[in-house]
Protein backbone atom coordinates (compact mmCIF):
# COMPACT_ATOMS: atom_id res chain seq x y z
CA UNK A 1 0.00 0.00 0.00
CA UNK A 2 2.71 2.13 0.90
CA UNK A 3 4.23 3.87 -1.93
CA UNK A 4 7.71 5.32 -1.74
CA UNK A 5 7.90 9.59 -3.28
CA UNK A 6 10.15 8.79 -6.15
CA UNK A 7 14.02 9.06 -5.20
CA UNK A 8 12.98 8.61 -1.38
CA UNK A 9 14.11 4.92 -1.41
CA UNK A 10 17.65 5.11 0.11
CA UNK A 11 16.57 7.69 2.55
CA UNK A 12 14.29 5.49 3.58
CA UNK A 13 15.80 2.14 3.77
CA UNK A 14 18.57 3.92 5.44
CA UNK A 15 16.26 5.81 8.13
CA UNK A 16 14.22 2.86 8.94
CA UNK A 17 17.93 1.11 10.60
CA UNK A 18 19.44 2.16 13.50
CA UNK A 19 23.18 1.17 12.67
CA UNK A 20 22.57 2.12 9.23
CA UNK A 21 21.86 5.51 10.39
CA UNK A 22 24.68 5.49 12.99
CA UNK A 23 27.01 4.14 10.50
CA UNK A 24 26.26 6.89 8.08
CA UNK A 25 27.00 9.72 10.78
CA UNK A 26 30.59 8.38 11.70
CA UNK A 27 31.41 7.24 7.78
CA UNK A 28 30.71 10.69 6.67
CA UNK A 29 32.66 12.26 9.96
CA UNK A 30 35.51 10.07 8.60
CA UNK A 31 35.20 11.61 5.18
CA UNK A 32 35.33 15.21 6.56
CA UNK A 33 38.17 14.06 8.49
CA UNK A 34 40.04 12.70 5.67
CA UNK A 35 39.43 15.65 3.46
CA UNK A 36 40.07 17.97 5.99
CA UNK A 37 43.56 16.08 7.19
CA UNK A 38 44.61 16.03 3.33
CA UNK A 39 43.64 19.90 3.09
CA UNK A 40 46.00 20.73 6.71
CA UNK A 41 48.82 18.89 5.06
CA UNK A 42 48.61 20.77 1.65
CA UNK A 43 48.68 23.60 3.78
CA UNK A 44 45.22 24.81 3.60
CA UNK A 45 44.16 25.49 7.41
CA UNK A 46 41.29 27.46 7.47
CA UNK A 47 38.89 25.19 5.82
CA UNK A 48 38.26 22.36 8.29
CA UNK A 49 35.19 23.53 9.56
CA UNK A 50 33.62 24.19 6.10
CA UNK A 51 34.12 20.46 5.64
CA UNK A 52 32.92 18.90 9.22
CA UNK A 53 29.45 20.79 8.61
CA UNK A 54 29.08 19.66 5.41
CA UNK A 55 28.95 16.16 6.86
CA UNK A 56 27.07 17.27 9.73
CA UNK A 57 24.36 18.32 7.35
CA UNK A 58 24.92 15.77 5.48
CA UNK A 59 24.23 12.98 8.28
CA UNK A 60 21.40 15.49 9.84
CA UNK A 61 19.40 15.12 6.27
CA UNK A 62 19.46 11.05 5.73
CA UNK A 63 20.50 10.09 9.36
CA UNK A 64 18.38 11.89 11.44
CA UNK A 65 19.00 13.84 14.96
CA UNK A 66 20.28 11.80 16.85
CA UNK A 67 23.65 10.70 14.36
CA UNK A 68 23.76 14.17 13.71
CA UNK A 69 24.45 15.47 17.30
CA UNK A 70 27.19 12.27 17.29
CA UNK A 71 28.74 13.74 14.20
CA UNK A 72 28.39 17.14 15.78
CA UNK A 73 30.11 15.87 18.82
CA UNK A 74 32.34 13.93 17.49
CA UNK A 75 33.39 17.21 14.91
CA UNK A 76 34.36 19.38 18.07
CA UNK A 77 36.16 16.77 19.65
CA UNK A 78 38.12 16.06 16.80
CA UNK A 79 38.90 19.41 15.53
CA UNK A 80 39.80 20.05 19.27
CA UNK A 81 42.13 17.51 19.59
CA UNK A 82 44.20 17.80 15.70
CA UNK A 83 43.70 21.39 14.34
CA UNK A 84 43.74 23.54 16.90
CA UNK A 85 46.68 24.08 19.27
CA UNK A 86 48.06 22.82 21.05
CA UNK A 87 47.61 20.46 18.92
CA UNK A 88 46.82 16.25 20.17
CA UNK A 89 45.25 17.72 23.31
CA UNK A 90 41.89 18.71 24.19
CA UNK A 91 42.73 21.70 25.78
CA UNK A 92 40.51 24.95 24.89
CA UNK A 93 41.93 28.89 25.19
CA UNK A 94 39.42 31.39 26.44
CA UNK A 95 39.58 33.00 23.09
CA UNK A 96 38.81 29.53 21.10
CA UNK A 97 35.26 29.36 23.64
CA UNK A 98 32.88 31.38 21.37
CA UNK A 99 34.50 29.76 18.25
CA UNK A 100 33.13 26.39 19.54
CA UNK A 101 30.12 27.72 20.67
CA UNK A 102 29.47 29.76 16.90
CA UNK A 103 30.68 26.00 15.40
CA UNK A 104 28.12 23.97 18.06
CA UNK A 105 25.47 26.06 17.19
CA UNK A 106 25.85 26.24 13.64
CA UNK A 107 26.07 22.28 13.16
CA UNK A 108 22.64 22.00 15.60
CA UNK A 109 20.88 24.65 13.34
CA UNK A 110 21.79 22.23 10.30
CA UNK A 111 20.60 19.22 12.47
CA UNK A 112 17.55 20.98 13.40
CA UNK A 113 16.23 21.94 9.97
CA UNK A 114 17.52 18.54 8.77
CA UNK A 115 14.63 17.04 11.46
CA UNK A 116 11.62 19.61 10.46
CA UNK A 117 11.88 18.80 7.09
CA UNK A 118 12.11 14.93 8.05
CA UNK A 119 9.40 15.08 10.15
CA UNK A 120 7.48 17.09 7.39
CA UNK A 121 8.20 14.30 4.89
CA UNK A 122 6.67 11.61 7.19
CA UNK A 123 3.85 13.51 7.88
CA UNK A 124 3.09 13.87 4.23
CA UNK A 125 4.08 10.36 3.79
CA UNK A 126 1.40 9.53 6.17
CA UNK A 127 -1.16 12.20 4.54
CA UNK A 128 -0.84 10.69 1.38
CA UNK A 129 -1.26 6.98 2.26
CA UNK A 130 -4.30 7.94 4.47
CA UNK A 131 -5.68 9.82 1.10
CA UNK A 132 -4.69 6.78 -0.61
CA UNK A 133 -6.63 4.51 1.28
CA UNK A 134 -9.45 6.85 1.35
CA UNK A 135 -9.51 6.97 -2.48
CA UNK A 136 -9.61 3.00 -2.54
CA UNK A 137 -11.92 2.81 -0.10
CA UNK A 138 -14.24 4.90 -2.47
CA UNK A 139 -13.86 3.32 -5.20
CA UNK A 140 -14.87 -0.04 -3.82
CA UNK A 141 -17.88 1.71 -2.24
CA UNK A 142 -18.75 3.29 -5.71
CA UNK A 143 -18.00 -0.01 -7.11
CA UNK A 144 -20.75 -1.29 -4.49
CA UNK A 145 -23.02 1.13 -4.97
CA UNK A 146 -22.57 0.49 -8.99
CA UNK A 147 -23.33 -3.20 -8.40
CA UNK A 148 -26.63 -2.22 -6.20
CA UNK A 149 -27.64 -0.16 -9.17
CA UNK A 150 -27.27 -3.26 -11.66
CA UNK A 151 -29.27 -5.15 -9.37
CA UNK A 152 -32.01 -2.63 -8.81
CA UNK A 153 -32.01 -2.45 -12.06
CA UNK A 154 -32.40 -5.87 -12.94
CA UNK A 155 -34.89 -6.32 -10.27
CA UNK A 156 -36.60 -3.30 -11.34
CA UNK A 157 -36.84 -5.12 -14.81
CA UNK A 158 -37.95 -8.43 -13.57
CA UNK A 159 -40.91 -6.67 -12.04
CA UNK A 160 -42.04 -4.67 -15.38
CA UNK A 161 -41.78 -8.32 -17.03
CA UNK A 162 -42.51 -11.30 -14.65
CA UNK A 163 -45.00 -9.39 -12.63
CA UNK A 164 -46.72 -7.91 -15.31
CA UNK A 165 -47.68 -10.95 -17.23
CA UNK A 166 -49.87 -13.14 -14.80
CA UNK A 167 -51.51 -10.02 -13.73
CA UNK A 168 -52.81 -9.68 -17.38
CA UNK A 169 -53.47 -13.16 -17.37
CA UNK A 170 -55.67 -12.71 -14.50
CA UNK A 171 -57.22 -9.96 -15.94
CA UNK A 172 -57.82 -11.48 -19.06
CA UNK A 173 -59.36 -14.74 -18.27
CA UNK A 174 -61.77 -12.80 -15.57
CA UNK A 175 -63.14 -10.33 -18.21
CA UNK A 176 -63.22 -13.29 -20.53
CA UNK A 177 -65.23 -15.53 -17.87
CA UNK A 178 -67.29 -12.27 -17.40
CA UNK A 179 -67.99 -12.03 -20.56
CA UNK A 180 -69.09 -15.84 -21.05
CA UNK A 181 -70.72 -16.46 -17.87
CA UNK A 182 -72.38 -12.98 -16.97
CA UNK A 183 -75.82 -13.43 -17.91
CA UNK A 184 -75.65 -16.78 -16.14
CA UNK A 185 -74.33 -15.16 -12.98
CA UNK A 186 -76.64 -13.81 -10.20
CA UNK A 187 -75.45 -10.02 -9.06
CA UNK A 188 -73.15 -11.22 -6.34
CA UNK A 189 -71.01 -13.57 -8.12
CA UNK A 190 -70.99 -10.37 -11.25
CA UNK A 191 -69.72 -8.09 -8.27
CA UNK A 192 -66.74 -10.43 -7.21
CA UNK A 193 -65.86 -10.73 -10.71
CA UNK A 194 -66.02 -6.99 -10.68
CA UNK A 195 -63.73 -6.36 -7.96
CA UNK A 196 -61.53 -8.86 -9.02
CA UNK A 197 -60.96 -6.96 -11.91
CA UNK A 198 -60.68 -3.74 -10.82
CA UNK A 199 -58.15 -5.21 -8.34
CA UNK A 200 -55.97 -6.54 -10.97
CA UNK A 201 -56.38 -2.60 -12.73
CA UNK A 202 -54.62 -1.30 -9.22
CA UNK A 203 -51.93 -3.73 -9.14
CA UNK A 204 -51.30 -2.62 -12.66
CA UNK A 205 -51.38 1.06 -11.63
CA UNK A 206 -49.07 0.40 -9.06
CA UNK A 207 -46.63 -1.12 -11.10
CA UNK A 208 -46.78 1.30 -13.38
CA UNK A 209 -45.79 3.99 -10.84
CA UNK A 210 -43.57 1.89 -8.76
CA UNK A 211 -41.50 1.01 -11.81
CA UNK A 212 -41.94 4.96 -13.30
CA UNK A 213 -40.99 5.80 -9.37
CA UNK A 214 -37.70 3.75 -9.72
CA UNK A 215 -36.84 5.01 -13.04
CA UNK A 216 -36.31 8.52 -11.67
CA UNK A 217 -34.06 7.43 -9.65
CA UNK A 218 -32.11 5.85 -12.45
CA UNK A 219 -32.47 7.74 -15.67
CA UNK A 220 -29.75 10.61 -16.42
CA UNK A 221 -31.12 13.74 -16.30
CA UNK A 222 -30.90 15.84 -19.39
CA UNK A 223 -31.34 19.61 -18.57
CA UNK A 224 -32.19 22.20 -20.20
CA UNK A 225 -33.90 26.04 -19.48
CA UNK A 226 -37.70 24.58 -19.71
CA UNK A 227 -40.35 26.87 -20.08
CA UNK A 228 -43.00 26.59 -17.16
CA UNK A 229 -45.88 28.57 -19.01
CA UNK A 230 -45.98 25.96 -21.94
CA UNK A 231 -45.07 23.21 -19.63
CA UNK A 232 -48.42 24.08 -17.43
CA UNK A 233 -50.25 24.07 -20.46
CA UNK A 234 -49.32 20.80 -21.61
CA UNK A 235 -49.66 19.08 -18.66
CA UNK A 236 -53.32 20.53 -18.20
CA UNK A 237 -54.00 19.11 -22.19
CA UNK A 238 -52.80 15.83 -20.31
CA UNK A 239 -55.29 16.03 -16.95
CA UNK A 240 -57.75 17.13 -19.53
CA UNK A 241 -59.67 13.77 -19.50
CA UNK A 242 -59.82 13.51 -15.48
CA UNK A 243 -61.59 16.76 -15.18
CA UNK A 244 -64.13 15.98 -17.45
CA UNK A 245 -67.58 17.64 -16.01
CA UNK A 246 -65.59 19.08 -13.10
CA UNK A 247 -66.20 22.99 -12.49
CA UNK A 248 -62.90 23.68 -11.95
CA UNK A 249 -61.54 27.27 -12.30
CA UNK A 250 -58.06 27.49 -12.68
CA UNK A 251 -55.67 30.55 -12.28
CA UNK A 252 -52.31 30.52 -13.92
CA UNK A 253 -49.90 33.13 -12.66
CA UNK A 254 -47.09 34.12 -14.39
CA UNK A 255 -44.70 31.41 -14.12
CA UNK A 256 -40.75 31.72 -14.61
CA UNK A 257 -38.36 29.80 -16.83
CA UNK A 258 -36.21 27.04 -14.84
CA UNK A 259 -33.24 24.56 -15.32
CA UNK A 260 -34.04 21.18 -15.67
CA UNK A 261 -34.84 17.84 -16.93
CA UNK A 262 -38.11 18.55 -19.13
CA UNK A 263 -39.60 15.29 -19.03
CA UNK A 264 -39.07 14.79 -15.39
CA UNK A 265 -40.54 17.98 -14.42
CA UNK A 266 -43.14 17.40 -16.61
CA UNK A 267 -44.04 14.43 -14.34
CA UNK A 268 -43.56 15.95 -11.20
CA UNK A 269 -46.40 18.78 -12.11
CA UNK A 270 -48.36 16.14 -13.27
CA UNK A 271 -48.37 14.24 -10.28
CA UNK A 272 -48.96 17.96 -7.99
CA UNK A 273 -51.87 19.09 -10.98
CA UNK A 274 -53.83 15.84 -10.65
CA UNK A 275 -53.39 15.57 -7.35
CA UNK A 276 -55.43 18.84 -6.68
CA UNK A 277 -58.24 17.79 -9.26
CA UNK A 278 -58.90 14.70 -7.05
CA UNK A 279 -58.43 15.94 -4.02
CA UNK A 280 -60.96 18.78 -4.82
CA UNK A 281 -63.45 16.75 -6.11
CA UNK A 282 -65.84 17.17 -3.03
CA UNK A 283 -65.97 20.48 -4.05
CA UNK A 284 -68.94 22.36 -6.19
CA UNK A 285 -66.41 24.20 -7.14
CA UNK A 286 -63.10 23.81 -7.24
CA UNK A 287 -60.33 26.36 -7.38
CA UNK A 288 -56.73 25.78 -8.70
CA UNK A 289 -54.11 27.99 -8.63
CA UNK A 290 -50.27 27.96 -9.72
CA UNK A 291 -48.33 30.65 -9.66
CA UNK A 292 -44.64 31.20 -8.14
CA UNK A 293 -42.81 33.39 -5.76
CA UNK A 294 -39.66 35.54 -7.67
CA UNK A 295 -37.69 36.76 -5.63
CA UNK A 296 -34.62 38.83 -6.66
CA UNK A 297 -31.34 36.43 -6.55
CA UNK A 298 -33.05 33.41 -4.59
CA UNK A 299 -34.64 31.01 -7.24
CA UNK A 300 -38.12 30.95 -7.67
CA UNK A 301 -40.65 29.02 -5.96
CA UNK A 302 -43.72 27.46 -7.55
CA UNK A 303 -46.93 26.74 -5.68
CA UNK A 304 -50.01 24.63 -6.34
CA UNK A 305 -52.80 25.71 -4.49
CA UNK A 306 -56.28 23.86 -3.90
CA UNK A 307 -59.73 24.69 -1.92
CA UNK A 308 -59.79 20.75 -2.06
CA UNK A 309 -60.08 18.57 1.37
CA UNK A 310 -56.48 19.07 2.66
CA UNK A 311 -55.01 17.40 5.26
CA UNK A 312 -53.55 17.79 8.38
CA UNK A 313 -50.10 19.06 9.28
CA UNK A 314 -48.99 16.34 12.00
CA UNK A 315 -48.74 13.80 9.17
CA UNK A 316 -46.96 15.99 6.82
CA UNK A 317 -43.94 14.16 7.17
CA UNK A 318 -45.64 11.17 5.73
CA UNK A 319 -46.66 12.76 2.60
CA UNK A 320 -43.74 12.20 0.18
CA UNK A 321 -43.00 8.73 1.81
CA UNK A 322 -43.70 5.64 -0.98
CA UNK A 323 -47.11 4.00 -0.72
CA UNK A 324 -47.96 6.45 2.00
CA UNK A 325 -51.89 7.64 1.64
CA UNK A 326 -53.62 10.25 4.02
CA UNK A 327 -56.66 9.28 2.86
CA UNK A 328 -58.04 5.80 2.48
CA UNK A 329 -58.15 4.10 -1.25
CA UNK A 330 -62.05 3.94 -1.22
CA UNK A 331 -62.34 7.63 -1.31
CA UNK A 332 -59.26 9.04 -2.92
CA UNK A 333 -57.91 6.75 -5.49
CA UNK A 334 -54.03 6.81 -6.28
CA UNK A 335 -51.10 4.45 -5.52
CA UNK A 336 -49.16 6.69 -2.62
CA UNK A 337 -46.76 6.73 -5.38
CA UNK A 338 -47.24 9.78 -6.61
CA UNK A 339 -45.83 12.64 -4.11
CA UNK A 340 -42.69 10.70 -3.15
CA UNK A 341 -42.17 10.60 -7.01
CA UNK A 342 -42.41 14.23 -7.17
CA UNK A 343 -40.03 14.70 -4.22
CA UNK A 344 -37.41 12.07 -6.02
CA UNK A 345 -37.37 13.83 -9.06
CA UNK A 346 -36.96 17.75 -6.85
CA UNK A 347 -34.34 16.28 -4.96
CA UNK A 348 -32.21 14.62 -8.64
CA UNK A 349 -32.68 18.49 -9.11
CA UNK A 350 -30.96 19.57 -5.71
CA UNK A 351 -33.84 21.48 -5.01
CA UNK A 352 -36.91 20.70 -2.86
CA UNK A 353 -40.90 19.84 -2.07
CA UNK A 354 -43.04 20.84 0.73
CA UNK A 355 -47.05 21.92 1.35
CA UNK A 356 -48.52 23.80 3.85
CA UNK A 357 -52.25 22.86 4.67
CA UNK A 358 -54.57 22.02 7.35
CA UNK A 359 -57.81 19.56 7.26
CA UNK A 360 -60.57 20.91 5.03
CA UNK A 361 -58.44 24.33 3.93
CA UNK A 362 -56.92 23.04 0.86
CA UNK A 363 -53.70 22.62 0.35
CA UNK A 364 -50.59 24.18 -1.47
CA UNK A 365 -47.11 22.47 -2.31
CA UNK A 366 -44.14 24.37 -2.91
CA UNK A 367 -41.35 23.33 -5.02
CA UNK A 368 -38.00 25.19 -5.55
CA UNK A 369 -36.69 25.23 -9.14
CA UNK A 370 -33.10 27.03 -10.43
CA UNK A 371 -33.63 29.77 -12.84
CA UNK A 372 -30.57 29.08 -15.17
CA UNK A 373 -27.61 26.78 -15.24
CA UNK A 374 -25.03 27.25 -12.09
CA UNK A 375 -27.39 29.24 -9.79
CA UNK A 376 -27.90 27.09 -6.63
CA UNK A 377 -31.41 25.83 -5.54
CA UNK A 378 -32.80 27.63 -2.53
CA UNK A 379 -34.28 25.79 -0.24
CA UNK A 380 -36.16 28.74 1.86
CA UNK A 381 -39.16 27.93 3.73
CA UNK A 382 -42.06 29.84 3.28
CA UNK B 1 -68.97 -10.97 -37.58
CA UNK B 2 -67.64 -10.03 -41.26
CA UNK B 3 -65.43 -12.11 -42.52
CA UNK B 4 -61.92 -10.58 -43.64
CA UNK B 5 -60.45 -11.58 -47.50
CA UNK B 6 -56.56 -11.91 -48.39
CA UNK B 7 -55.61 -12.59 -44.72
CA UNK B 8 -51.59 -12.85 -44.43
CA UNK B 9 -49.98 -15.80 -41.99
CA UNK B 10 -48.97 -14.36 -38.51
CA UNK B 11 -45.63 -16.07 -36.80
CA UNK B 12 -46.33 -15.58 -33.35
CA UNK B 13 -43.30 -16.24 -30.83
CA UNK B 14 -44.51 -16.50 -27.69
CA UNK B 15 -43.62 -18.98 -24.57
CA UNK B 16 -46.62 -18.46 -22.57
CA UNK B 17 -49.08 -20.36 -22.81
CA UNK B 18 -51.80 -18.41 -21.54
CA UNK B 19 -50.97 -15.21 -23.39
CA UNK B 20 -51.02 -17.36 -26.65
CA UNK B 21 -54.35 -18.44 -25.97
CA UNK B 22 -55.23 -14.61 -24.42
CA UNK B 23 -53.98 -13.65 -27.87
CA UNK B 24 -55.37 -16.37 -30.16
CA UNK B 25 -59.03 -15.71 -28.50
CA UNK B 26 -58.53 -11.77 -29.34
CA UNK B 27 -57.70 -12.84 -33.02
CA UNK B 28 -60.63 -15.40 -32.86
CA UNK B 29 -62.79 -12.53 -32.59
CA UNK B 30 -62.27 -11.08 -35.22
CA UNK B 31 -61.28 -14.09 -37.31
CA UNK B 32 -58.27 -13.67 -37.63
CA UNK B 33 -57.05 -16.52 -35.95
CA UNK B 34 -56.70 -19.15 -38.49
CA UNK B 35 -53.41 -18.33 -40.03
CA UNK B 36 -51.57 -18.06 -37.34
CA UNK B 37 -48.79 -20.08 -36.66
CA UNK B 38 -47.80 -20.70 -32.87
CA UNK B 39 -43.91 -21.53 -31.64
CA UNK B 40 -43.20 -21.75 -27.99
CA UNK B 41 -39.13 -20.08 -27.98
CA UNK B 42 -36.53 -18.54 -30.78
CA UNK B 43 -35.29 -21.60 -31.79
CA UNK B 44 -38.55 -22.98 -32.83
CA UNK B 45 -39.18 -19.41 -34.78
CA UNK B 46 -36.05 -19.76 -36.57
CA UNK B 47 -37.08 -23.50 -37.51
CA UNK B 48 -39.96 -21.82 -38.92
CA UNK B 49 -38.56 -18.88 -40.67
CA UNK B 50 -35.21 -21.10 -42.37
CA UNK B 51 -38.22 -24.09 -42.95
CA UNK B 52 -35.85 -26.69 -40.85
CA UNK B 53 -36.64 -29.13 -38.22
CA UNK B 54 -40.27 -29.73 -37.75
CA UNK B 55 -41.07 -27.30 -40.46
CA UNK B 56 -39.19 -28.87 -43.18
CA UNK B 57 -41.64 -29.35 -44.92
CA UNK B 58 -43.94 -26.36 -45.03
CA UNK B 59 -44.52 -23.98 -48.25
CA UNK B 60 -41.81 -21.87 -48.10
CA UNK B 61 -43.39 -18.22 -48.33
CA UNK B 62 -42.83 -16.10 -45.58
CA UNK B 63 -45.32 -14.85 -42.72
CA UNK B 64 -47.00 -11.60 -43.43
CA UNK B 65 -46.02 -10.33 -39.94
CA UNK B 66 -44.28 -11.84 -36.97
CA UNK B 67 -45.45 -11.28 -33.24
CA UNK B 68 -42.36 -11.57 -31.02
CA UNK B 69 -42.18 -11.67 -27.20
CA UNK B 70 -38.66 -10.44 -25.90
CA UNK B 71 -38.50 -12.85 -23.14
CA UNK B 72 -38.14 -16.71 -24.75
CA UNK B 73 -36.34 -19.95 -23.58
CA UNK B 74 -33.16 -20.77 -25.44
CA UNK B 75 -32.92 -18.00 -28.16
CA UNK B 76 -34.52 -15.02 -27.01
CA UNK B 77 -36.68 -11.95 -28.96
CA UNK B 78 -33.87 -9.94 -29.44
CA UNK B 79 -31.23 -12.21 -30.82
CA UNK B 80 -34.27 -13.79 -33.16
CA UNK B 81 -34.76 -10.13 -34.16
CA UNK B 82 -31.10 -9.51 -35.11
CA UNK B 83 -31.03 -13.02 -36.88
CA UNK B 84 -33.85 -12.01 -39.13
CA UNK B 85 -32.86 -8.58 -39.42
CA UNK B 86 -29.37 -9.45 -40.71
CA UNK B 87 -30.72 -12.03 -43.04
CA UNK B 88 -31.50 -10.88 -47.09
CA UNK B 89 -34.42 -13.04 -47.76
CA UNK B 90 -36.10 -12.34 -44.05
CA UNK B 91 -35.09 -8.77 -43.16
CA UNK B 92 -38.55 -7.57 -45.47
CA UNK B 93 -40.64 -9.24 -42.83
CA UNK B 94 -42.64 -7.09 -40.46
CA UNK B 95 -41.61 -7.71 -36.95
CA UNK B 96 -43.82 -6.41 -34.15
CA UNK B 97 -42.38 -6.76 -30.50
CA UNK B 98 -45.30 -7.16 -28.38
CA UNK B 99 -44.06 -7.67 -25.34
CA UNK B 100 -44.55 -7.34 -21.10
CA UNK B 101 -41.67 -4.95 -20.86
CA UNK B 102 -42.16 -1.21 -20.80
CA UNK B 103 -38.27 -0.91 -20.22
CA UNK B 104 -36.42 2.06 -22.38
CA UNK B 105 -33.65 -0.18 -23.00
CA UNK B 106 -35.54 -3.26 -24.79
CA UNK B 107 -37.44 -0.83 -27.10
CA UNK B 108 -34.20 1.43 -27.78
CA UNK B 109 -32.40 -2.36 -28.70
CA UNK B 110 -35.23 -3.57 -30.64
CA UNK B 111 -35.73 -0.22 -32.78
CA UNK B 112 -32.03 -0.39 -33.48
CA UNK B 113 -32.17 -3.52 -34.52
CA UNK B 114 -34.51 -2.53 -37.06
CA UNK B 115 -38.01 -3.31 -35.48
CA UNK B 116 -41.03 -2.64 -37.26
CA UNK B 117 -43.27 -2.11 -34.30
CA UNK B 118 -42.91 -2.36 -30.29
CA UNK B 119 -45.65 -2.79 -28.44
CA UNK B 120 -46.21 -3.25 -25.03
CA UNK B 121 -49.21 -5.76 -24.29
CA UNK B 122 -52.04 -3.64 -22.12
CA UNK B 123 -52.89 -5.47 -18.84
CA UNK B 124 -56.29 -4.63 -19.25
CA UNK B 125 -58.17 -7.75 -21.57
CA UNK B 126 -60.43 -5.39 -23.83
CA UNK B 127 -56.94 -2.83 -24.32
CA UNK B 128 -55.24 -6.28 -24.89
CA UNK B 129 -57.88 -7.27 -27.98
CA UNK B 130 -57.86 -3.97 -28.95
CA UNK B 131 -54.03 -3.93 -29.44
CA UNK B 132 -54.30 -7.65 -30.83
CA UNK B 133 -57.11 -6.62 -33.16
CA UNK B 134 -55.46 -3.44 -34.27
CA UNK B 135 -52.15 -5.14 -34.65
CA UNK B 136 -53.80 -8.09 -36.74
CA UNK B 137 -55.78 -6.12 -38.91
CA UNK B 138 -52.77 -3.62 -39.71
CA UNK B 139 -50.32 -6.11 -40.63
CA UNK B 140 -52.53 -9.09 -41.57
CA UNK B 141 -54.57 -7.33 -43.92
CA UNK B 142 -54.34 -3.66 -44.39
CA UNK B 143 -50.49 -3.69 -44.78
CA UNK B 144 -49.09 -5.08 -48.57
CA UNK B 145 -46.36 -7.11 -47.13
CA UNK B 146 -43.52 -7.51 -49.04
CA UNK B 147 -43.24 -9.74 -51.75
CA UNK B 148 -42.88 -13.73 -51.40
CA UNK B 149 -45.01 -13.73 -48.15
CA UNK B 150 -48.09 -15.85 -48.01
CA UNK B 151 -51.34 -14.64 -48.95
CA UNK B 152 -54.92 -16.60 -48.55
Amino acid sequence: MRRAIPGSNLTNRIHESQPLRYGLGVSTFLIATCVAMFAYKIGIRNLQIPFYLFAIAITAWYAGRGPAIVSVVLSILFFDYYFTEPRFTFYVTVAEIPYFAVFAAFALLVAWFSTVRRRVEVELRQARDHLQSVNEELARRSAEVEATNKELEAFAYSISHDLRAPLRHMAGYTELLQRKAAANLDEKSNRFIAMILDSAKKMGNLIDDLLAFSRIGRAETQKSQVNLTQLVKDVLNEVRPEIEGRDITWKIGDLPEVYGDRSMLRVALVNLLSNAVKFTRTRQRAEIEIGATLENGSDPVVFVKDNGVGFDMQYANKLFGVFQRLHSSDVFEGTGIGLATVQRIMHRHGGRVWAQSAPDQGATFYFSAPRSRGTEWNPSVI
Amino acid sequence: MESIGNLGRILMVEDDSKDVELTLTALEEYNLANEVVVTRDGEQALDYLYCRGVYKLRSPENPAVILLDLKLPKVDGLEVLKKIKSDNRLKLIPVVVLTSSKEEKDMVASYKLGVNAYVVKPVEFHEFVNAIRELGVFWAVINEPPPGSIRK
